[in-house]
């Protein structure tokens, strides 16, 4: 009898909780955001599109200063729509696997993408032997930029991808993993930051509905501007500064307010209802 | 007394369970004498391989408040693990509110309780890795802070205390950067390695904008069976001797008050009932170790293996008589415990307080284990502490099979008084520095 009671008491505060979070959001609210999001996704994945031509077309022709040059700013349009890249998980492998994933590392004949052709342009220093690699790349963003086009978006991997390309940047881009043979990290790194922060403002009004987010969404707000003026140092003309520019001092800058990012990114499904 | 003959072991843990209560109230020490296992009989199949192994240690407390903090003349658990943080705060008051969080955080996970239930749309609160109902486990969180945490940022300079400085490389010493020094240290001991990693990650999630990790390294004691009535005895290390046997009595609060306590007057004031702590990552060739011979490794301690006792003596309390062996005859003149404890008048200004764990962690590149020992110690004057026996030690015979990797030296803060207080509160209080 005592037990039941007090069984009661917890589910009943629990779901006092549920509402209490997502009383001022109702499912249709997300409607409109998730569909601009889908069309910021449409446009990122037309440009990643036609710089992958331009990137294979110069890998190809043999023209290693131009591919080299096209590296980065080609993978950043991937990097902004990654939560959405990665729900077809054999394409995110195919395009932007590293060779931690391979069994025989650079070797293994299933390490292709992105990463595969950076090993041959920056470690090789030559185009060589890159041509099956390029026409696969390809082929394989083609096919993401059709299956995308199918895609209905689920609100919870849309809202969820704030957080999750947060998760990105401090899991391998403050160590500078992920662009390891080029160097070219910062430009990832911004355009993780960047698809966010896309996340982040579509919702934010729904969230600003209630005020007792306001604190959140100040502190979220404050968080990216710090890692932004510390990326912006970094800027180039044609991108960003190597990796190995950044100073420690703004690596350990960058870490505070990433990981502050994601701890409160993480936060954002729930504040909007979604599971 | 075995109501249930196919599962002993279930039986005896519950009859200690029921002991152990009587024994909370004389605190961890005295119910670590009792924590033996009954041995589980080959064919004790009354629960699946998966059922969680059970301790009747859970339930117990150190107390968070006091004078000095705990964790440093705290009988030692089994487990520790120090791990040292970079502070990514720029400013007073949030360095303030990183001591403030510090001081919620460690209160509630020595205490233990409910964490928070949040909507469960939302992370939750706790990682859960104890179960919904935090238990303390005898958990103890120490908090110290390194000299860099005095530099420009937060204009601390004048309230360094005295001997405090980035850790020196003696030496025998090979220091890997990434396992040195840190503006925070936070040394965690349990009975179990899972209670110091649940109160870490509590730390880490609740603190992301303030702490970064810099670097970590976790330790366990080898438990010994339970012998009531006997003296105690002191740990062994990895090089398979007893560490400790000549620690200066922790019990004895007259004399923790001369070696580890910082006083007033000496240091800033706010200084008062800190401790300067010594970290040392050194890691023992073992595989070398053990294929010297055993008179060899005894000489080089000048100890015993088998019971820890000085040449001469007959147990490990037994103190050495070295005025009476001037020329090394039966302790050599530069074994470990002699050097490191010459047993003079002079020298018992140099008295340290030991806590040290063992750790291990993989491999080397060549294949051989990389092990050793967490060494950490506490002391009221590094200067006259830790740095003079380093210095007389440096050279010893024992530097073959030793190679210290990491470490820092530290400032453990004074206690926190009570709940209105928090840790640092001195540090950052304002006003004239001494």
């Amino acid at each position: 009898m005592k037990r039941s009671v007090l069984m009661l008491a917890t589910a009943l505060s629990l779901s006092l909780g549920a509402l209490q979070a997502q009383a001022a959001v109702s499912p249709l609210d997300l409607v409109a955001p998730i569909a601009q999001y889908k069309v910021y996704v449409t446009k990122e994945l037309d440009a990643f599109v036609a710089a992958t031509k331009d990137f294979t077309d110069a890998v190809k022709a043999g023209d290693l200063a131009k591919a080299k040059t096209l590296y980065a700013s080609a993978r950043a349009h991937y990097e902004r729509i990654e939560p959405i890249a990665e729900l077809f998980s054999d394409l995110d492998g195919a395009i932007d696997s590293r060779a931690d994933d391979h069994a025989k590392k650079e070797k293994d004949p299933t390490f292709t993408g992105y990463h595969r052709i950076e090993y041959g342009l920056f470690v090789t220093n030559s185009t060589d032997g890159l041509a099956p690699f390029a026409d696969k790349l390809m082929a394989d963003v083609n096919d993401l930029q059709a299956r995308v086009k199918g895609l209905t978006f689920p609100p919870e991997k849309v809202v969820g991808g704030a957080a999750a390309l947060l998760e990105e940047v401090a899991a391998t881009k403050i160590s500078g993993e992920e662009d390891r043979y080029s160097h070219t990290d910062l430009m990832d790194f911004q355009a993780n930051i960047d698809g966010a922060q896309e996340v982040y403002t579509l919702f934010k009004p729904l969230l600003a509905k209630d005020a007792k987010n306001e604190a959140f969404l100040k502190k979220v707000d404050a968080n990216f501007a710090s890692v932004d003026a510390i990326l912006v140092k970094y800027k180039t003309a044609d991108g960003f500064e190597s990796y190995d520019k950044l100073s420690k001092k703004d690596r350990k800058a960058l870490a505070g307010p990433v990981n502050t990012l994601a701890e409160d990114l993480s936060k954002m499904r729930g504040l909007l209802g979604l599971k | 007394m075995t109501s249930h003959p196919t599962s002993p072991h279930r039986t005896s843990s519950l009859d200690r369970r029921s002991l152990l209560k009587g024994f909370g109230a004389l605190g961890g020490a005295a119910a670590g004498m009792l924590g033996t296992a009954a041995v589980a009989r080959a064919d004790d199949i009354s629960s699946p391989v998966t059922t969680a192994p059970e301790s009747n240690r859970t339930a117990e407390r150190v107390d968070f408040y006091g004078v000095h903090q705990s964790g440093i003349v705290t009988p030692r658990p089994a487990t520790g693990m120090v791990v040292a943080f970079d502070v990514l705060a720029t400013t007073r008051p949030d360095l303030e509110r990183l001591f403030r969080t510090l001081t919620e955080r460690i209160a509630f996970l020595m205490q233990g309780g409910a964490p928070p239930k949040l909507d469960p749309k939302l992370p939750p609160a706790d990682s859960g890795i104890l179960g919904p109902v935090v238990v303390p486990d005898n958990l103890t969180v120490t908090v110290s802070v390194g000299a860099s945490l005095f530099d420009e940022r937060f204009g601390l300079a004048p309230k360094k205390p005295r001997h405090l400085n980035a850790m020196e490389q003696f030496p025998n010493d090979a220091l890997d950067p990434d396992l040195c020094h840190g503006d925070l240290m936070l040394q965690f001991c349990s009975n179990t390695a899972d209670t110091n990693i649940h109160a870490l990650r509590d730390i880490v999630k609740n603190l992301p904008d303030l702490l970064l990790v810099r670097w970590k390294q976790e330790g366990s004691v080898p438990m010994i069976a339970a012998r009531p009535g006997a003296k105690a005895e002191s740990a062994r290390n990895f090089l398979g001797f007893r560490d400790g046997s000549a620690n200066p009595d922790s019990a004895d609060a007259a004399v923790m008050e001369r070696v580890v306590w910082v006083k007033g007057g000496e240091e800033p004031d706010w200084a008062a009932n800190g401790s300067y702590q010594v970290v040392r990552i050194i890691r023992n060739f073992v595989e070398r170790w053990d294929r010297t011979p055993l008179l060899e490794q005894e000489e080089i301690f000048g100890r015993k293996k088998a019971s820890g006792a000085p040449f001469g003596g007959h147990t490990e309390q037994d103190v050495p008589n070295y005025a009476a062996d001037p020329k090394g005859r039966q302790t050599r003149l530069d074994a470990h415990i002699r050097l490191a404890n010459p047993r003079t008048s002079a020298t018992q200004a140099n008295l340290i307080l030991r806590r040290p764990f063992n750790y291990s962690n993989g491999i080397s590149k060549s294949g051989q284990l990389e092990m050793g020992l967490l060494f950490i110690a506490y002391q009221a004057d590094l200067e006259q502490g830790f740095i003079t026996v380093q210095k007389r030690l440096n050279g010893e015979p024992l530097e073959e099979y030793i190679k210290p990797i990491g470490g820092g030296y530290f400032f453990a803060l004074p206690g926190v008084s009570g709940p209105s207080d928090f840790l640092g509160s001195a540090l950052l209080a304002p006003g004239e520095p001494t």
